[in-house]
């Protein structure tokens, strides 16, 4: 099933927008968030003009309808991504969903010496909790390099790091580079030796179906709004044996069982994690997504956005003083395509683009040593999502040779 | 605000031109004719942080009026150290250190100082704000 572009764009309210004084806007800055469908929008605007009202507390109408709502959004959720709506915990987005990992599971879990597993392909969200829980609990943690020849890990360094580490942390694909990388191997040989993993799949939920019962990881973290949902929405998957495992690292209202004024019990399951109202309207709109998606052929749709990718690679990397960063000979990743410019600055470029009503992004992206493996501080990347055409990725293509025409 | 000659001119010359493009363009035009810092002269010292490029900027008076030149790597940044140039070269530092950077806006190059992290320019206009003060002697 081929996708109906045109259809699809039109469900996009803000790609008809016109900038730079009068130019079409062609987004390409998806890896750092999507656009959203006018049925989400819609949900989250119905939710707040019908339905608003806190959840699990009042019996009044609205408190029903809202508890009904947020709750069914779970459930919606849940089936999205291959699971039961007992192994979802709504979090603010996927840094939150690692940092309840590294905080609620590793830090009750691990003791000095226990070693975590990470790679330099890590987004910093997946690098930062584990450095500072390394200082509270003097855990080990050992670092997984990229072979920046073939842009994948290093295996064999990943393979001499399991033995004695507790917790397996890796990005699915690079944010940088659009590599994805081995999960199937990663998770089974990490558990052959007795370690948990977590799954950075933020890049990877948005144009891949994610089966969180089959891909048999321990925790995945997955963010709403890389995936048409709204921002500040996210959750974190986990098994019911490592939900029973982990403490609550926030607290307060909602994740309660009974508080006295001497001590408190907690409810079981997700709410135990999501203390305070939670996020209500941004769980409908990330349902919303899930089910915008859901009529769509995934398969379909990662074709689509990893071909865009492969053709703006396999052009631009002929466009003279370009560097591309990332294989992408290959039909697995994303639509993330880096590159630089051996004269024109990062900075300058991705104005020069936005002049041209190309908006796209540039700096280090969040993974500095990932850059800093490449020998590079920034990239320019440019990212493609569903609703992006083979038109779009030409005109980028065409005015990137324009601007290196002009000012290199 | 009275801008001096040189800016009011590359001023009203922006004023005509809707085009982004054209206005980057002939922002490096401005940039040209306006002394830089050498790559030489860029040490830690005058490096402005927060910018996603390098950038630095040197500040002096002169029979007690104040001067600067900037030095970035990114040409946009560079223009805009130049435009800078223009706008405070050559008054009392007082009054550098009281400065609205409208013109700016007034050459439609808003959209550079749009105030996120990675933007540059306020943190280069500050650091000149700055220098200006220490060399009235009120920093």
């Amino acid at each position: 099933m081929s996708l109906d572009l045109d259809a699809i764009r039109a469900d996009f309210p803000i790609l008809s927008r016109k900038v730079a004084g009068g130019k079409d806007l062609v987004y390409l800055d998806n890896a750092a968030t999507t656009q959203k469908p006018q049925s989400v929008i819609d949900a989250m605007t119905h939710y707040y003009e019908q339905s608003n009202a806190n959840v699990h507390r009042a019996v009044h109408t609205l408190a029903a309808e809202a508890t009904e709502q947020y709750e069914s959004a779970r459930d919606t959720l849940a089936d999205w991504f291959g699971t039961t709506r007992d192994n979802l915990i709504f979090t603010s987005g996927t840094t939150e969903a690692i940092n309840l990992v590294a905080w609620g599971w590793a830090r009750s879990n691990l003791n000095a010496g226990d070693a975590v597993v990470i790679t330099e392909m890590e987004h910093h969200a997946d690098i930062v909790p584990w450095q500072l829980l390394a200082e509270e609990k003097g855990i080990e943690i050992r670092v997984v390099p990229i072979d920046t020849e073939s842009d994948t890990l290093d295996m064999d360094v990943f393979s001499a790091s399991l033995p004695g580490s507790r917790l397996v942390c890796v990005v699915h694909t690079s944010n940088v580079l659009g590599v994805a990388n081995p999960v199937a191997e990663i998770i089974s040989k990490s558990h052959e030796c007795g370690a948990k993993v977590l799954i950075d799949a933020a890049q990877a939920a948005p144009h891949e179906k994610i089966d969180f019962t089959s891909m048999d990881a321990d925790f995945v973290a997955i963010s709403g709004h890389k995936m048409c949902g709204p921002t500040g929405i996210g959750c974190l998957l986990a098994t019911s044996e490592s939900i029973e495992e982990m403490e609550p690292f926030m607290s307060g209202g909602d994740m309660i069982e009974t508080v006295t004024m001497e001590k408190s019990t907690f409810a079981s399951g997700p709410q135990k994690f999501e203390a305070g109202t939670p996020k209500i309207a941004e769980a409908i709109g990330f349902a919303a997504a899930a089910e915008y998606l859901s009529k769509l052929d995934m398969m379909a749709v990662h074709t689509h956005i990893r071909g865009l990718a492969m053709y703006t690679a396999s052009e631009i990397q002929s466009i003279p003083g370009i560097t591309v960063y990332g294989d992408h000979s290959v039909t697995e990743g994303s639509g993330v395509v880096s590159f630089l410019h051996d004269s024109i600055h990062a900075e300058d470029l991705a104005r020069f683009m936005d002049a041209g009503g190309f908006a796209m992004r540039t700096g280090h992206h969040c993974a500095q040593p990932l850059l800093d493996a490449y020998g590079v501080t920034s990239t320019n990347r440019v990212s493609y999502y569903l609703y992006n055409t083979k038109a779009e990725a030409a005109a980028f293509i065409e005015h990137l040779r324009y601007i290196v025409d002009k000012f290199a | 605000m009275t801008w001096p000659e040189a800016l009011q001119a590359a001023i009203d010359e922006f004023a005509d031109v809707f085009d982004p493009m054209e206005r980057y363009e002939m922002l490096f035009e401005w940039a040209a004719e306006v002394n830089e810092l050498p790559e030489a002269e860029w040490n830690d010292a005058n490096m402005i942080h927060g910018c996603q490029s390098q950038a630095h900027v040197m500040c002096h008076l002169e029979d007690g009026l104040f001067f600067m030149r900037g030095g970035a790597d990114a040409q946009i940044v560079q223009g805009l150290m130049a435009i800078t140039c223009l706008a405070v070269n050559g008054r009392p530092p007082e009054e550098v250190a009281e400065l609205e950077p409208t013109f700016v806006d007034a050459m439609g190059l808003k959209a550079s100082l749009t105030p996120s992290r990675s933007n540059g320019f306020l943190n280069m206009f500050k650091r000149v704000q700055d220098e200006a003060r220490s060399l009235t002697g009120g920093a």
